[in-house]
């Protein structure tokens, strides 16, 4: 951590507030705030219940795998349900409905305009709730579609669809009555994010159940969903969200558009052409696996573009995620971001595949994705809106804290047990003279330390869920000036964090 | 950036892109493969399985079996499968052609099960394409001394292709004799068993056990033919046993099928007379196999 009398130079104020026109421009955007107040919490408060559902499943799931008898007698219980539902309940019901309530938010802001018919996002919202019950009861059940990030049995996905419709019709409907002409960066992402979401869910529905195409392809078709779903939804917004939030906090424009567009671009042209890479050696055409580990290298474009950006934009800033939680979040997430897309990189390729395909190092990546780069990031998003939403500022720093620390030594300690354990069981893989029972035996040990990440994960989740309820219900400590996570010297605690 | 259209544009064309490449591209290429045969039109292969071996196929699929176990052969120059005596061949599109949903998978926690119905003792091979099995020894066989009693010499872990045709047709991972030897590994019996019970196969195992797909009932008259042998502390209380139910019976129907032994004509299998060629590093000693 830096020094604390450097901070004290730093501006700690919204770049706009100064200007002329600042107090119309509060007025219009407390107006802004208002009206996106009922769907924007309404998808928060969603997500959050579905994240807690998550996170027990999580733990479950981790605890199953190294204690196997443990409630394995009842076919709902069963590990490989919990898994897909697990799975499931992250993407569908915590990853999109906060990365849905948080791009709604920012797409208001960035357009200027209140939120019209905001019923409609309402109604969105529960119908996705009831997409997604449907497919967690479904997989429960025994109505798994047996297609990995497409479990949800077709019912719930036609509901998820309906649900989606309702809520895109209303983005679309915003950007219509969209005030001035410059789009910003962050309204690039979103919008692909909200473009590209339905035609691949579309898309991957179309050619899995409707009109399935053969054998071996619907695997592919399944990875290319399964990437894109990460890249173009998810992702898309994650880094929206960071391009508004990183600025915003520290009061200071992007460092550069030009830079922006590059990354923006190459990230859709690149990312979008992945996933085909987790095939490697399987019964398809080699090009299709080559093509998909030469995008991942060339990931490395974006990445560093965005990189690049954030960290100028950041220079000289970065002692202000000592008070700020969002930006502690953000800039964690933005951090996370470079390190999924380098891991991403170093197990495409052939060389390291042969030691970690088919191992835990999947789901170690999988996890830098969700979760230290989308998760914070939205994470940082909810710690800037949610106050703005509720008219009341966050009620405890420490839960802040803990909040914080509990996540990025969870994640962290995760990833390190589930890289380091699937080069160990990839290594007794490749050797035959083993029996490959060794092989499951040698990770173990990891897996054991798995659960105990998903534990400080467990404890992170409950503190910030119940810290939002606090929010939401006006109860506990009250303040007029905002959180910050370290005391601030006095002429910064008028800013906005 | 000024303008929708150029947006719009770009949103719409690098996505197109890649649909267009990873997904429409290939289906031209292999989304349309026939069954193969010979010139008189028999020995077709693959063909599609039965209504049992389909609903095994879904119970398979519901209870995540693919989260654990891949149903893909790599080849031998890539990776360690067919070391494992996994199969014989790598696996290929064509394979997989009458497959829905698919179940290559993607991790490994457990074995590979793309051969698991090949590893079955020969008469018990109910799969639609046997013609292939005669090339192979019965598992059973030979199994016992193979198994679990000396590991092969660190000195040639490249024991290579050629064991698969002569003496070892015993997968590496297969497990020590049960102590009461009731079932031959890989057969129906012993798949309920291993269903039922994981850990009186193999102590190590982490699979969970799929005691719901089993029944506890009273023995009328007689003993079930179907009931599983069960010894130590799974056996059931005397007077009662365990049945299969008709899900557990499918899900090894469909365990019993897997089987891509059959050649192929576009995979080099790597079959006796293609040997020398196809495993150089193959030591002269490695035909013992596990000695």
């Amino acid at each position: 951590m830096p020094k604390m009398n450097s901070a004290v130079d730093i501006p700690l104020k919204e770049p706009s507030v100064s200007v002329a026109a600042g107090d119309t421009e509060q007025i219009e955007r407390a107006l802004i705030d208002a009206s996106t107040r009922v769907p924007v919490l309404m998808f928060y408060a969603s997500a959050i219940v579905w994240l807690l559902i998550g996170t027990v499943l999580a733990g479950f799931v981790s605890f199953k795998m190294h204690s196997p008898d443990w409630l394995s007698n009842v076919g709902f219980l069963t590990w490989g349900r919990l898994r897909p539902v697990h799975m499931n309940v992250m993407v569908y019901g915590w990853a999109s409905m906060v990365g849905m309530g948080t791009a709604i938010w920012l797409m208001a802001r960035l357009c200027r305009t209140t939120l019209r018919h905001p019923l409609l996002l309402v109604a969105g919202a529960w119908f996705w709730n009831i997409g997604v019950l449907l497919g967690v009861g479904g997989i429960l059940a025994g109505d798994s579609t047996g297609y990995q990030w497409l479990e949800f049995p077709p019912y719930a996905a036609i509901v998820l669809f309906v649900a989606y419709a309702l809520i895109i019709s209303w983005a679309v409907l915003m950007f219509r009555f969209r005030r001035g002409d410059q789009i910003y960066i962050t309204q690039w992402y979103l919008l692909g994010a909200f473009l590209w979401f339905p035609w691949l869910y579309a898309a991957a529905q179309f050619m899995l159940f409707v009109v399935p195409v053969q054998g071996v392809l619907q695997a592919a078709i399944g990875w290319w969903y399964a990437n894109n779903l990460l890249f173009l939804w998810l992702g898309a917004i994650a880094l929206g969200t960071a391009y508004y939030m990183i600025p915003k906090v520290i009061g200071r424009p992007v460092y550069s558009y030009h830079l922006a567009t590059i990354g923006f671009w190459t990230y859709a042209l690149f990312s979008s052409w992945t996933g085909m890479q987790h095939l490697v050696d399987g019964p398809f055409p080699a090009w299709m696996v080559t093509a998909s580990i030469a995008a991942t290298i060339l990931t490395i474009i974006p990445v560093a573009t965005v990189g690049l950006n954030h960290h100028m934009t950041m220079q000289g800033y970065f002692p202000v995620m000592r008070y700020s939680p969002t930006l502690r979040f953000t800039v964690f997430g933005a951090m996370s971001y470079t390190a999924f897309s380098i891991v991403g990189i170093l197990i495409s390729l052939r060389s390291v595949a042969r030691y970690v395909h088919f191992t835990e190092a999947s789901i170690a990546y999988s996890h830098l994705g969700l979760y230290a780069f989308f998760t914070m990031v939205m994470f940082g998003s909810m710690y800037y809106i949610v106050p703005r939403l509720v008219g009341r500022e966050w009620r405890y720093a420490t839960l802040i804290k803990l909040h914080f620390w509990a996540s990025a030594y969870g994640i962290g300690l995760m990833t390190l047990m589930l890289l380091v354990g699937g080069y160990v069981q990839g290594v007794s893989a490749n050797d035959p003279s083993l029996p490959y029972i060794e092989s499951t035996q040698s990770v173990l040990p990891y897996l054991r330390g798995r659960t105990l990440a998903a534990l400080l994960l467990t404890a992170s989740h409950f503190i910030f869920a119940f810290h939002f309820g606090l929010m939401l219900f006006g109860l506990g400590r009250t303040s007029s000036v905002p959180t910050f996570l370290n005391p601030v010297e006095a002429e910064g605690s008028e800013a906005h964090l | 950036m000024k303008g929708l259209l150029p947006l719009f544009i770009g949103l719409f064309g690098t996505f197109a892109f890649s649909w267009f490449g990873l997904t429409f591209i290939p289906n031209l290429q292999i989304g349309n493969l026939d069954p193969q045969s010979d010139e008189e039109g028999t020995d077709v292969y693959p063909l599609p399985k039965s209504g049992m071996v389909e609903r095994g196929r879904r119970i398979y699929a519901a209870n995540g079996c693919i989260y654990c176990h891949s149903q893909q052969v790599r080849p031998d120059y890539a990776a360690y499968d067919i070391d494992r005596k996994w199969g014989e061949r790598r696996s290929a599109p064509r394979d997989y052609i009458f497959d829905r949903p698919v179940q290559l998978g993607k991790e490994r926690m457990g074995p590979d099960l793309a051969n698991v119905g090949k590893r079955a003792p020969a008469e018990e091979q109910k799969a639609p394409a046997t013609a292939g099995a005669s090339v192979l020894p019965p598992a059973g066989a030979t199994a016992p001394p193979a198994g679990a009693g000396s590991p092969p010499p660190a000195a040639s872990p490249a024991t290579a292709t050629p064991a698969i045709a002569t003496a070892n047709a015993s997968p590496a991972a297969s497990p020590p004799p049960s102590p009461t030897g009731e079932s031959a590994p890989y057969s129906a019996a012993w798949h309920h068993r291993h269903l039922y019970s994981p850990r009186s196969i193999n102590d190590d195992s982490n699979m969970p056990a799929y005691r719901f797909l089993y029944e506890k009932r009273l023995i009328g008259d007689e003993r079930s033919a179907d009931a599983l042998q069960l010894t130590g502390s799974d056996a059931p209380p005397a007077g009662s046993e365990i049945v299969p139910t008709y899900d557990a019976k499918c899900l090894v129907a469909y365990l019993m099928s897997l089987d891509q032994s059959h050649p192929l004509k576009e995979v080099k299998s790597a079959g006796p007379a293609t040997l020398p060629a196809a495993s150089p590093a193959a030591s002269p000693g490695a035909g013992k196999g596990a000695k």
